[in-house]
């Protein structure tokens, strides 16, 4: 009585079937992952300060937050239409491979995984300073032994979530996500309060109009890009929202709402925030403590013990953070060894946990060694990193857009919806982007200490020499990689399916790695 | 002639629980019905082919693993793949066919770690609409 073993495919239980994942959840979980992949809390406790140290910055901060969306948008449409015809965890790395070719998608992955492991120092510095504050060590807060032995816990604890496959439940994160914003906005309300009631800081300025120009900067155009390279880190992971998980929804609208309503959500973060921050006690304040803003603040905003609930949002914001970093990051490499463009071992699966787990320790272990040599070498040096990190968001960015209307480009001119949302809008970003990325280059490249943090590493600016320089390192790596793996190099650009974009929503375009 | 839906991950506690259905299956006359939930671990919210795509090439060896142990003790059985996690796929399973019981392997660790890291046999116990039996490795 011995049958063949049939592999059958799951027949009526699709994931739609389940009321929990379809429907209102979906969207609500789509909003909340949206959210929480940009980390409000952290974002804003990693960068604040720095977009106020901006040379000739001025008041102008809360500007910067709405600038630096617009690329973030018109970006997002590229994500968008990319994940629609190939919804792979490669993401930038696929999609520039299938539209651009191998090289430049190989740099794209290296672009990725380069820009999440330097982030990390700065995620595990910001956790270990906030856990410290949180339990009023405040000495070990500033001592580089005890931040480093911090931030390698905080760094193996994440990685072994990861390897582990370990989720919260879906109403843990929303607690979470919850706490964090509703933190934030009474830490928005009370020092506004405050401000009017002229009970804030020495330096208190009632807000003012301008504040949100980005006309008028004192440091001008400079300025303005500068900042906007550190906008652009503010908004990073935003996307992770927008190419949502094609099987938390089948329905074409939710995703898409949840999108734009998680984007209004952040921006209305972004500048209420940042408004009352430096309403509070003047920008300079914030540049002087540049390093834990929203603690130093929230110590004289809110008072003991209400201020360790801004640091408790700001460390969960951190850890979810931190997971939304390393888990796609591992995700990429994975993608990259299954497409041959890489060692194969990256894209072992653990039999239990079904994560990648070689992808995931080794990012783990790089970011870990990473952290460490930064946070020893100096407080400086991290600083200038963070500003390094926004050329790679910006290159690989900026690729990702000019990949979607390479890829659709016999689409564009079928509809005008086609035209604005595949064709214009992620071109735009491409080219904004670009923009950023070579005016900034100018600016920073400078070993000027009034510009950044660090004299320089051989004669260049350090935010240059880490962030472009990793860059450069990448190339060489592809032409290396050219000879190791001559096959992923021999692939050929694709173009989207004729009519692909018109009539009903069908599956992806592409199903496997291989090209057809 | 009724059906037993067992869990397979290649791991010890898994081949003793395999075991234990072959055992069951024979006795009362049963099909076995390998199941092997391919979703990807860890965090969602993302695009993740790749990622079950390798899963699901994991899992076609490990139940062609399971396929030849059932296979050799001469019972009746079927391989059943499918793209949910490891507890909801057994549970969804087993209630669509109305299977007999669940059967999963444990490897006697610690309960509250059990319920802390959400381990398939912890979760199937809570889930599960059939009947679950959990065989210690």
């Amino acid at each position: 009585m011995e049958s063949a073993a049939v592999p059958v495919e799951a027949g009526g239980v699709a994931p739609g079937d389940k009321g929990l994942k379809s429907g209102a959840l979906g969207y609500l979980s789509n909003l909340v992952i949206g959210v929480a992949s940009t980390a409000p809390g952290y974002s804003l406790a990693a960068t604040l300060g720095f977009v106020t140290a901006v040379a000739g910055m001025g008041f102008h901060a809360p500007a910067i937050m709405i600038v630096s969306f617009i690329p973030m948008l018109l970006i997002a449409a590229a994500y968008s239409y990319m994940n629609k015809a190939d919804p792979d965890c490669g993401t930038s790395f696929t999609w520039v491979t299938r539209a651009m070719g191998p090289r430049l998608g190989w740099l794209t992955g290296w672009a990725i995984v380069a820009a999440d492991v330097i982030v990390m120092a700065t995620l595990a510095y910001i956790a270990g300073v906030y856990t410290f504050l949180l339990f009023g060590l405040d000495a070990a807060a500033t001592n580089t032994l005890d931040i480093s032995i911090a931030a390698a816990v905080w760094i193996a604890l994440m990685t072994w979530i990861c390897w582990r496959g370990i989720e919260l439940s879906a109403r843990i994160q929303y607690f979470l996500l919850g706490m964090e914003i509703f933190v934030l906005a009474l830490f928005a309300v009370v020092a506004l309060i405050q401000v009017y009631s002229g009970s804030a800081g020495l330096h208190a300025v009632h807000p003012a109009l301008s504040w949100f120009s980005p006309f008028g900067i004192p440091g001008g155009s400079t300025a303005l890009i500068d900042g906007v390279l550190l906008g652009v880190f503010i908004y990073w992971g935003w996307d992770s929202g927008v190419c949502v998980n094609e099987e938390s929804d089948n329905t074409s609208n939710g995703p898409g709402r949840a999108a734009v309503m998680s984007t209004v959500l952040l921006v209305l973060i972004y500048v209420v925030v940042s408004v009352s921050a430096q309403a509070w006690n003047g920008p300079n304040f914030l540049s002087n403590n540049s390093d834990d803003v929203l603690s130093a603040l929230g110590g004289k905003v809110f008072g003991s013990p209400l201020d360790k609930l801004l640091i408790i949002a700001v460390l969960t914001s951190a850890s979810a953070s931190t997971q939304t970093t390393i888990l796609p990051t591992a995700r990429t490499t994975l993608s990259m060894a299954r497409f041959g463009a890489i060692p194969k071992a990256f894209g072992r699966i653990h039999p239990r946990f079904l994560t990648p787990d070689v992808s995931t320790i080794t990012m783990g272990v790089v970011s870990l060694i990473w952290t460490l040599f930064i946070l020893n070498v100096s407080q400086n040096v991290l600083n200038d990193s963070i500003t390094g990190l926004g050329f790679q968001i910006a290159f690989y960015y900026g690729l990702t857009g000019f990949a979607c209307t390479i890829y659709y480009r016999k689409e564009i001119f079928k509809s005008f919806r086609n035209f604005i949302m595949v064709g214009v809008a992620p071109f735009l970003g491409g080219l904004l982007l670009t923009g950023i990325f070579v005016k900034a280059f100018h600016d920073y490249k400078t070993t000027s200490t009034v510009v950044n943090y660090t004299g320089g590493i051989v004669g260049i600016g350090t935010p240059v020499a880490i962030g472009v320089g990793l860059l450069v390192f990448g190339a060489i790596l592809v032409v290396v990689s050219n000879f190791v793996y001559p096959e992923f190099f021999r692939r050929k650009r694709e173009t989207a399916p004729e009519g692909f974009l018109e009539g009903p929503a069908t599956g992806p375009a592409v199903d496997t790695v291989t090209p057809e | 002639m009724s059906e037993i839906v067992v869990g397979y991950d290649g791991t010890e506690g898994a081949k003793a629980g395999l075991e234990k259905a072959v055992e069951f299956a024979k006795a009362l006359g049963d099909k076995v019905v390998i199941v092997f939930g391919y979703a990807p671990g860890g965090y969602g919210g993302g695009e993740v082919r790749a990622q079950r795509e390798a899963a699901e090439e994991l899992g076609e060896k490990l139940t062609k693993e399971a396929n030849e142990i059932v296979s050799a003790a001469g019972v009746d059985h079927e391989i059943e793949m499918i793209n949910e996690r490891g507890a909801e796929a057994l549970s969804d399973v087993a209630s669509k066919r109305d299977a007999r019981m669940i059967v999963v392997g444990s490897y006697g660790e610690s309960p509250l770690a059990g319920a802390v890291l959400g381990r398939t046999a912890y979760k199937l116990v809570h889930v599960a609409e059939r009947p679950v039996l959990v065989v210690r490795a």
